[in-house]
């Protein structure tokens, strides 16, 4: 615009500086769970901190994954999670493909409203679920198993599936279906063959951000699951207790909790933002 | 022979609806089953008492349950607690991302990494984050206490989590550093998108940058402002398991939300009915907070139009 003045670059020095002190700060508590997975259990505990020169270690990992301390093992909870995960991920995208389709290139009555519904469903609070599905899946004898897990993840992430697939099949041009379904095809299998292929980064995006949002479910996983089924955030919290403060095992569990969901979150990037917005913003 | 008449013929209507039905079903059904169901299910039983533990079953109280608990001050300081770091927490966060945002909105390549890594937080499993900001607070080994005596701010080692006041600071802190980054990246994310013609007549007509920010930039803000209000108080509402790692709702009732207290009646207690009728409170409190979120919405922006 103006040429620049000396209190203009000052600013932009001193936003520089506030900004990156503001992200090192809130990146600290990530390093500390990292790097107090490396330490022994002496190293861990000093004060003042050792923020750098300490010799790293693995028996956390060890001894998490299986050393003999470990009463239940670490793997479990992990593979436990995986599955969840992957499950409801699976089953939301199966359902929500074709709504998503349907509210975004099938012309019917009640399209706007109902598209609105499916995204109010997000609001609805969880406690206020878990309470039946506490008491009917207790009836059935479905408390600490896979499905008592996946079929409520599913509920909770069809919402952003169905809004995200439906902006990415929006992007797709119409003409290309429009011709092949005047040729005669029929609506699932322009669906399998056309749009699929042509959502496929749309789908992945909302695959990662479906897994997301299972991966940190707390709440149903502790009311739902005893041991069989317990899945990792949970697990994690039982082992306070179980090591009193042995923050060298918990550190490590910590950070192979986080870590593939931290993986995801660099790959996406603002893309992770925009999908937890429904796609509002871009 | 593909039928053309057929596709933009009024029969076609129904011949075309008909998929739609069928598309939308299985997703539609299983959305029901995890909200409707549950709520008529909670709101039935909400009108007995009966306790899981006791073998007979319950007894009809009508409007008893709510009676009770409306009567019941504990129920409605939980109450008020949940409304109060709804509300703080929703606060600070936006304060914070929208100084962050600004911040971030300059041009250079280390504000992209520095944007890519603001995401991190965000990334943490909550309830972890809850278990490592435990240690990070703990007065004896605790890097937060140490950090800030070294830095003058605190003369000896805080308890955060035995009084009232600083476990809700620690708390808001918690959320703040987990969720003021989606905040700040919708907030930044609109900053990158307005038009800068107006900025560029209101600095040829000699306005300051603050006056600027104040009358130009900030209300064209405001549909990503109202979005990330809106998602965050969703969330907020939703808040359970970090609270319930970090202070358990304690010292003494001090952080207890509702969604703390409606697990213990329940699932600890297990006097359902008193819980259901609870739940079925907090669905009312929660609907017509963010209805009222939506209509201040749709007067603002059109992005969930179609």
């Amino acid at each position: 615009m103006t040429g620049r003045r000396p209190v203009d670059i000052g600013v932009a020095v001193l936003a520089r500086v506030a900004i990156w002190l503001i992200i090192l700060a809130s990146l600290l508590p990530i390093y500390w769970m990292v790097t107090t997975s490396f330490k022994n259990p002496d190293a861990a505990l000093q004060i003042p901190p050792n923020v750098i020169g300490f010799s790293p270690t693995l028996d956390n990992y060890v001894q998490l994954l299986g050393g003999a301390t470990t009463a239940r093992g670490f793997g479990r909870l992990l593979l436990n999670s995986i599955i969840v995960a992957v499950a409801s991920t699976g089953l939301a995208l199966a359902l929500g493909l074709p709504a998503a389709y349907a509210l975004a290139r099938v012309r019917f009555r009640g399209k706007r409203q109902l598209a609105m519904w499916i995204l109010s469903t997000t609001m609805f609070p969880p406690i206020v679920a878990v309470i039946p599905v506490f008491l009917i899946a207790g009836n059935a004898g479905f408390i600490d198993t896979y499905p008592v897990l996946i079929v409520p993840y599913t509920a909770f992430n069809l919402p952003l599936v169905i809004w995200m697939l439906r902006s990415a099949i929006r992007q797709i041009p119409a003409e290309i279906e429009e011709s092949a379904l005047v040729d005669g095809s029929s609506r699932l299998g322009i669906l399998r063959t056309m749009v699929l292929p042509l959502a496929a980064p749309g789908i992945a995006a909302a695959a990662v951000l479906s897994v997301f949002l299972s991966w940190n479910e707390f709440l149903f996983a502790l009311t739902l699951t005893r041991s069989a089924a317990r899945t990792a955030p949970v697990g994690i919290n039982e082992f306070t207790t179980m090591f009193g403060t042995e923050w060298g095992n918990l550190s490590a569990g910590a950070t192979l909790v986080v870590a593939p969901i931290l993986v995801l979150a660099l790959l996406l990037g603002r893309r992770l933002v925009s999908g937890l917005t429904f796609g509002a913003v871009k | 022979m593909p039928d053309v008449a057929r596709l933009i013929g009024p029969q076609d209507r129904r011949a075309r609806s008909h998929p739609a039905v069928l598309l939308l079903a299985p997703a539609v059904a299983v959305l029901l089953l995890m909200t409707v169901a549950p709520a008529i299910y909670l709101l039935w039983s909400s009108l007995f008492r009966f306790n899981l533990l006791a073998s007979e079953a319950g007894v009809f109280v009508g409007l008893g349950n709510y009676v009770d608990i409306l009567g019941s001050t504990d129920f409605v300081r939980h109450f008020g607690i949940t409304l109060l770091f709804v509300v703080t927490s929703v606060s600070l966060e936006l304060a914070i991302g929208l100084v962050v945002a600004v911040l971030l909105a300059r041009k250079g390549p280390d504000l992209r990494i520095a944007a890519g890594l603001l995401i991190l937080p965000m990334a943490i499993t909550p309830v972890v984050a809850a278990l490592v900001w435990r240690a990070l607070l703990n007065p004896n080994y605790g890097w937060i206490d140490y950090y800030l005596q070294t830095l003058g701010l605190i003369e000896e080692p805080v308890a955060w989590l035995s009084a009232p006041v600083t476990a809700w600071i620690a708390l808001l802190a918690l959320d703040a550093w987990q969720w003021m980054p989606f905040v700040a990246l919708i907030l930044l994310a609109g900053l990158q998108g307005l038009p800068t013609e107006p900025l560029e007549a209101a600095a040829v007509d000699g306005a300051g940058r603050l006056s600027m920010f104040r009358f130009i930039t900030l209300p064209m803000m405001r549909p990503f402002i109202v979005i990330a209000v809106l998602l965050r108080t969703v969330d907020a509402f939703k808040t359970f398991g970090t609270v319930q790692v970090l202070t358990n709702g304690g010292p003494g009732d001090a952080t207890e939300i509702v969604n703390l207290s409606i697990y213990r009646v329940a699932l600890q207690n297990f006097q359902v009915g008193t819980a259901a009728a609870m739940g079925i409170l907090f669905l009312v409190v929660v609907t017509i907070v963010i209805q009222q979120l939506l209509r201040v919405m749709a007067r603002n922006t059109d992005v969930l139009e179609d």
